[in-house]
């Protein structure tokens, strides 16, 4: 029993099979995803952020070797170990199909190319809810406009070719919350999105989570999105957990090299740095393998002031 | 300073929408011109009929590239050809614009083949080359496109782009999907590409910290209107137009103790002229 976590994640080491040997995605990654909290991963590109939520939804296609655990603890039920579910297990369908929604790191991947849109959103809650097709076509519409369409009624009857990226975007969005999960995954859900869309979508994402009281796992690279949303943070680098803690402490006390040289290579940043310094930063951020040597006492100092 | 390219009063509908309404900017070369606004503004559909992936419904764009000024408009698709070397695209969804069934191999060395550049030898020492350039590691060249993670498959689509060297490249947020640390170093390695080969940007993107970085001159879209356009920091420090003010307004700050609060839209002025 877990009375605190949702999710703990032990040792997960993912490792995919490729006809050119193995890649090692994760190495030992732990960390859990309390209840009623947002947590935030960052992380290099690369660093096994969307192997980690794939891995919850046990998405990894065959050639993924995995070892460690993934226990759920769902609100009213049994724990679940996700990882050694069976394929045909019922308890997958539960999972995939309401305990967890996710937002994929790419829309397009994520939307049928030949339905409507207002068909895919209003299908998610005939998924997950008993109501006549009537009753999820208008709480469809009522969740784009949350997500900030506008003439929804009439987008709702466009194809996905006919969006912007934003708005695909927004529209899968609007499908992992219409579905109430006690688990939320969102890989980089704002990156297409302009900033005064994305300040609406954080304020939305949250106030659903503070009304659901579930929690949400965001993955993301812009720091500022995770100052705003987050309670705590996960930062990962080449497939393993470097820094785990509350947000303030991460971003305002970082204790890992890598997570300053992560908020020193902010944009805007260099502004307030030498060429040399930001060169040096670079290089030590290259030397990382090992994860240790970094950042002298003079870009410590530079990495901790904010930018605005 | 050589103009590279001049847009004027372009135009594009789908059906009863007006999408761009007469657009007109023009680009020196070797100089990056930032493009922000709204998502659903019209950025992508922009750049797209610029580069004629869609036909616009009015208005003119002219390139001044090797072959002198020409309105490309106006060109046969035979005309255009030696133009797409010239002129390239790093599209806003990079997986959708990979094809899943070829090598990363084979997707970097196709420009190349299909403009019958070099031997295969050497075609494949450059493709390395590209790939040490965006930060990929030499094995990715044997993968798919599948095998790689977002940021990394943004940066195939980077590496693509820039193997022919161009002159124009068009990026519709081609960086967005990288972590800062990686994105500092490939907007490092566009602007060294730029003061070596004299490339010219226009550069789609939602990161207004990247758009202050990286570019000269930029250019504020709010529903189909450039509201606002000049130089980067004028635009930054004393933005004209509510809409840009909304925009600065949202911009997240990396403290957590300074909670985001943008401008209120029912106390601007968001009405086109
Ligand atoms: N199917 C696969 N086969 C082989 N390697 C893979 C596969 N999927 C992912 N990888 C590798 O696993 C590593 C982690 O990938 P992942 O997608 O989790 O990165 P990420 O942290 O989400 O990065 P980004 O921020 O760029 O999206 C990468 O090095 C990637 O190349
Ligand atoms: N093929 C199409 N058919 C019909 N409408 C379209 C088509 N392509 C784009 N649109 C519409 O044109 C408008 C502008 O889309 P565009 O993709 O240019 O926006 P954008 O500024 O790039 O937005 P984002 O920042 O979200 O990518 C949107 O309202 C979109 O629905
Ligand atoms: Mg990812
Ligand atoms: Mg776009």
């Amino acid at each position: 029993m877990s009375a605190n976590n949702l999710v703990s994640i032990n040792n997960l080491t993912v490792e995919f099979k490729t006809e050119l040997g193995s890649v090692t995605a994760l190495k030992d990654v732990s960390f859990d995803l309390p209840r009623n909290c947002i947590t935030a991963v960052v992380g290099e590109s690369g660093s096994g952020k969307s192997v980690t939520s794939n891995s919850i939804m046990r998405l990894l296609p065959d050639s993924a070797q995995t070892s460690g655990e993934i226990i759920l603890y769902p609100q009213k039920s049994e724990p679940i170990s996700i990882t050694s579910l069976a394929e045909k297990d019922p308890r997958l369908r539960s999972l995939r199909g309401g305990l967890v929604s996710m937002v994929f790191q790419e829309p397009m991947t994520a939307l049928s190319p030949v339905h409507r849109i207002g068909d895919q959103v209003a299908e998610a809650v005939l998924c997950h809810r008993e109501v006549s097709k009537e009753a999820a076509w208008s709480e469809a519409a009522s969740m784009l406009e949350q997500v900030g369409l506008t003439d929804v009624q009439q987008k709702m009857r466009m194809y996905p070719f006919e969006f912007s990226g934003g708005m695909r975007q927004r529209v899968i969005i609007a499908m992992a919350l219409i579905c109430h999960p006690q688990l939320l995954i969102c890989d980089e859900p704002t990156t297409a999105l302009d900033v005064t869309i994305q300040a609406e979508i954080l304020v939305l994402i949250k106030s659903l989570q503070q009304k659901l009281q579930n929690s949400v796992l965001f993955i993301t690279h812009d720091l500022g999105v995770v100052a705003q949303v987050a309670d705590r943070v996960v930062v990962m680098y080449d497939g393993q957990v470097l820094e785990v803690g509350d947000v303030k402490q991460i971003l305002k006390n970082p204790q890992h090299p890598y997570t300053c040289h992560l908020l020193a290579s902010m944009p805007g940043a260099e502004r307030r740095t030498t060429k040399e310094s930001k060169q040096k930063n670079w290089a030590a951020g290259a030397a990382l393998g090992g994860g240790t040597a970094l950042a002298t006492a003079e870009d410590g100092r530079q990495v901790r002031e904010f930018v605005r | 300073m050589t103009q590279l390219l001049s847009v004027k009063n372009l135009c594009k509908s789908f059906g009863d929408q007006l999408i761009v309404n007469s657009v007109s900017f023009d680009v020196n070369e070797s100089s990056t011109l930032g493009i922000v606004g709204e998502s659903g503004s019209g950025k992508t559909t922009l750049v797209r009929s610029i580069l004629r992936a869609i036909d616009p419904d009015s208005g003119s764009v002219r390139y001044n590239g090797e072959a002198g000024w020409q309105n490309l408009h106006e060109l046969s698709a035979k005309e255009l050809l030696p133009l797409r070397r010239e002129v390239q695209m790093i599209f806003q969804d990079p997986f959708a614009s990979l094809n899943p069934r070829m090598t990363v191999q084979t997707i970097l060395e196709e420009p190349l083949v299909i403009h019958d550049l070099g031997d295969k030898a050497w075609r494949k020492q450059r493709v390395m080359e590209m790939l040490e350039k965006v930060q990929l590691d030499p094995s990715s060249a044997a993968r798919f496109p599948h095998a790689f993670s977002g940021g990394q498959r943004q940066r195939i689509g980077i590496a693509r782009a820039l193997i022919l060297e161009p002159r124009l490249v068009v990026c519709d947020e081609s960086v967005s999907a990288l972590d800062v640390s990686v994105q500092s170093q490939i907007l490092d390695l566009l602007k060294a590409l730029q003061s070596e080969l004299g490339l010219t940007y226009l550069f789609v993107a939602h990161d207004l910290r990247v758009v202050r970085e990286f570019c000269d001159e930029v250019l504020v879209m709010y529903s189909g209107n450039v509201v606002e356009q000049g130089p980067v920091e004028e635009v930054f420090n004393s933005p004209d137009h509510d809409y840009t003010r909304l925009l600065l307004s949202a911009i997240p700050s990396p403290d957590p103790d300074e909670k985001l609060d943008p401008l209120d839209r029912a106390t601007l002025n968001l009405q086109l002229a």
